[in-house]
């Protein structure tokens, strides 16, 4: 048992600490503040390329599905090491984080399931990008959130295409995107055995009327929806060509997927809940609080969810690294990690009292951005439905 | 490099103390209970396992091993029978406290308000329940030392809420001669840390069992026509008890790893395992119960033990709210020096 981070790790970590004190932060601020997400063109995206991010952990040339191998891998790809990266920027701010540029999470599913050409097609413009360019997933729709097998897009073959019709919604970076990984279904009755997955490129007659949703918090990245009308996507585009699908793959590529995300999200639920419990800690501070039982009280509460919690995402993250089954432990963390951030926040409240009324303290924000973390990836109550399944196989209907 | 995987050596280890608790401790804990201790045949199988010597010193005949270890074994102990793992256990808390010998019935007092004086070489004070029948030797850890002393004055013997296959009996200490005391407020806070992860570890097993108990119960009993487990209400208390013993196990790991590591503040991550142990424990253990409906209120059924275990257990290493005065202190004071504005580790 070791639970301390490599040094490398720790390198990323001090680096992105320093990113988010001067830059992320104040952006994430500045956007709450105005009410839109950072414009696809700002010169904060630029300079992130120049400084190496935004590129794709894919490698043109490796074997076992393209992915980088030994060290490399351990430096820049481990499930661990991303789960750290992301704590850190969502302690500083989690909007920007979601607003850097990269293929997102689209790039887990083209690397395990697509083929050495669509690697190269949509990951390729990844791996020394010459601008900040972007990659959405999109399966959420009006009428299908976390139940993902409801999705109603449909997909249909027409000779060498395929036609999309449908509409997404809520899903990142959708109108700055270069491709758009839209999952849809050829028959809806067959649940997620029906499900296949299209990178729709940029401009794609048919795909358009993007808006920009207006939300309670994360303001600094775009949450978009958009349609489909009759699409015309090349059957190239089809994730993995169809023989992946026919021998039903398809559902569970997307699954492994999701539990990739889970300890993601649950590490960006810590971080955010830290800066909250690390904001409250300096208004207790100044204000002298920090001598009252009760407020130390709750303060030891806080810390000690957000350890186990952190705990959790890391224990989740290794298993996912040791291609061990995580489902139950990925879950937990999901379930967890966001209802401590919102306590955090929600303490920071309580504490800060009618400073905190004002509108324009970090914490306030923070209360607003904690609370879609219980939502995104599956909502807190699913996380434990699929628990139960686990546990005590709860049935699906 | 982050590792959760356990070393074969401890796995091993794990396994012995499981198999112990399975062919020992568990299908007896009802006789164990009434009998207000383990039968000759449990004792002479725990002492054929050498558990009882984790971590004395190699010199002293003992396995030498640490708190990581000791979280592993206690975690199966617990699950099986907490109560009569402190009978057999009888001098493990002690040896935090003292170089006790490995066979003395020993009692650690963790006396964090000063209800106990040592003057003159002569312990006073009364003690209203301790988890042993006649102790052979009470050990009075404070927050500046502590003072090892001989058996006290039993006023009475007890029922005892919980752990009853320990025995229990009040006590008075007044004139009890101490034997040995020394002073060093790092080294108590260092025991102190070490008998809340003793105690945490126990408790994490009794919620361990409580939740695998009660699940099984859910998924084979019906009700309005489907097994309790698979009404959603239930499901998610499952999934929910499953998570808190999860969360506490990972905790308690952690505060062991750093203990074994001399890492400055594994005192105060031991307290927060312990105050997330005893928080976790009052909802698990009732949950359990609550999951078997009227049949876990009766004693044909041990869920209701794992809940005056657990409440026991959670009384005992000087209580939660000390422990949470401890893990908070230590934020706090954090804070008033600089609040960490540096990231994940």
């Amino acid at each position: 048992m070791d639970l301390e981070l490599d040094r490398q790790s720790r390198d990323r970590v001090t680096m992105l600490a320093a990113l988010g004190r001067d830059t992320l932060r104040p952006l994430g601020l500045e956007a709450d503040r105005l009410g839109r997400p950072i414009p696809a063109d700002h010169e904060f995206f630029a300079s992130l390329v120049e400084l190496g991010q935004g590129r794709t952990r894919w490698r043109p040339g490796h074997g076992s599905g393209g992915r980088e191998s030994g060290q490399e891998a351990g430096r820049t790809g481990g499930t661990l090491a991303m789960i750290c990266a992301v704590e850190e920027m969502s302690y500083w701010d989690r909007g920007v984080a979601v607003a850097f540029p990269g293929p997102g999470m689209g790039e887990a599913a083209i690397m395990g399931m697509g083929t050495e050409d669509q690697k190269q097609r949509f990951l390729g413009p990844f791996v020394e990008p010459d601008r900040p360019r972007w990659g959405s997933f999109a399966m959420t729709e009006p009428g299908a959130g976390s139940d993902t097998s409801a999705i109603s897009t449909s997909c249909r073959r027409d000779g060498d295409d395929w036609i999309l019709n449908g509409a997404k919604m809520f899903i990142g970076n959708a109108s700055r995107a270069d491709w758009i990984m839209v999952w849809a279904t050829v028959d809806r009755k067959q649940g997620r055995g029906g499900h296949r997955a299209f990178v729709v490129e940029k401009g794609t007659p048919g795909l358009g009327n993007f808006k920009i949703e207006k939300k309670m918090g994360l303001k600094a990245y775009e949450s978009t929806s958009f349609t489909l009308e009759d699409c015309c996507v090349p059957a190239a585009n089809l994730l993995g060509g169809e023989q992946y699908y026919q021998s039903r793959e398809g559902t569970r590529g997307a699954l492994r997927t999701f539990n990739a995300m889970r300890p993601m999200v649950a590490a960006m639920a810590v971080g955010m809940g830290r800066a909250a419990q690390d904001e409250a800690l300096i208004f207790a501070r100044d204000n002298g609080l920090l001598d009252r039982t009760r407020v130390r009280d709750r303060f030891e509460r806080i810390d000690r969810r957000l350890a186990a919690a952190r705990l959790l995402a890391w224990k989740a993250a290794w298993l996912a690294d040791k291609q061990l089954p995580n489902i139950t432990e990925a879950s937990m963390a999901k379930a967890l990690a966001p209802a401590v951030a919102l306590e955090a926040a929600s303490l920071g409240m309580e504490l800060l009292g009618e400073t905190g009324a004002r509108g324009d303290h970090l914490v306030e924000k923070l209360f607003r951005d904690a609370k879609a973390m219980d939502i995104v990836e599956g909502t807190g109550q699913v996380q434990r439905v699929i628990i139960a399944r686990q546990l005590v196989d709860l049935p699906r209907s | 490099m982050i590792d959760f995987s356990t070393a074969p050596e401890l796995e091993l280890l794990r396994d012995t103390a499981a198999r112990f608790a399975s062919d020992h401790l568990r299908g007896n804990a009802r006789e164990h209970e009434s009998a207000r201790g383990v039968t000759d045949a449990a004792a002479r199988a725990w002492r054929d396992t050498g558990l009882g010597l984790l971590e004395f010193p190699g010199e002293n005949g003992g396995a030498g091993l640490g708190a990581l270890a000791r979280v592993l074994v206690n975690e199966e102990l617990g699950a099986a029978d907490p109560g009569a793992t402190l009978a057999l256990d009888s001098s493990a808390t002690g040896l935090y406290v003292s170089a006790i010998h490995p066979a003395q019935r020993v009692v650690v007092v963790c006396d964090l308000e000063s209800r106990l004086t040592v003057a003159g070489g002569r312990l006073s004070g009364s003690l209203p329940w301790v988890p042993a029948d006649e102790p052979a030797v009470v050990a009075v850890l404070s927050r500046e030392g502590a003072a090892v002393a001989g058996a006290p004055k039993v006023l009475e013997i007890l029922r005892g809420s919980g752990l009853r296959a320990a025995g229990a009996s009040a006590v008075n200490l007044d004139g009890v001669e101490v034997l040995s005391q020394w002073s060093d407020r790092a080294a108590a806070a260092t025991a102190l840390a070490r008998v809340r992860l003793y105690t945490a570890s126990l408790l994490l097993g009794v919620m361990r069992e409580a939740c695998e108990y009660s699940r099984a119960y859910a998924v084979d009993r019906v009700v309005f026509g489907r097994p309790v487990a698979h009404h959603q209400g239930m499901a998610f208390m499952i999934a929910d008890m499953a998570m808190a013993v999860e969360a506490c196990r990972l905790l308690l790991h952690e505060a062991a790893w750093k203990l074994d590591r001399g890492d400055s503040d594994a005192a105060a991550v031991c307290a927060r395992a312990f105050v997330e142990a005893c928080e976790q424990s009052m909802f698990v253990t009732p949950s359990a119960l609550q999951l078997l409906g009227g049949h876990g209120f009766m004693q044909d059924h041990p869920v209701e033990k794992f809940m005056r275990e657990a409440r026991t257990l959670s009384l005992m290493a000087g209580g939660v709210d000390a422990a949470r005065d401890d893990g908070g202190a230590a934020l706090v004071e954090a804070a008033r020096v600089e609040v960490a504005r540096t990231g994940g580790s």
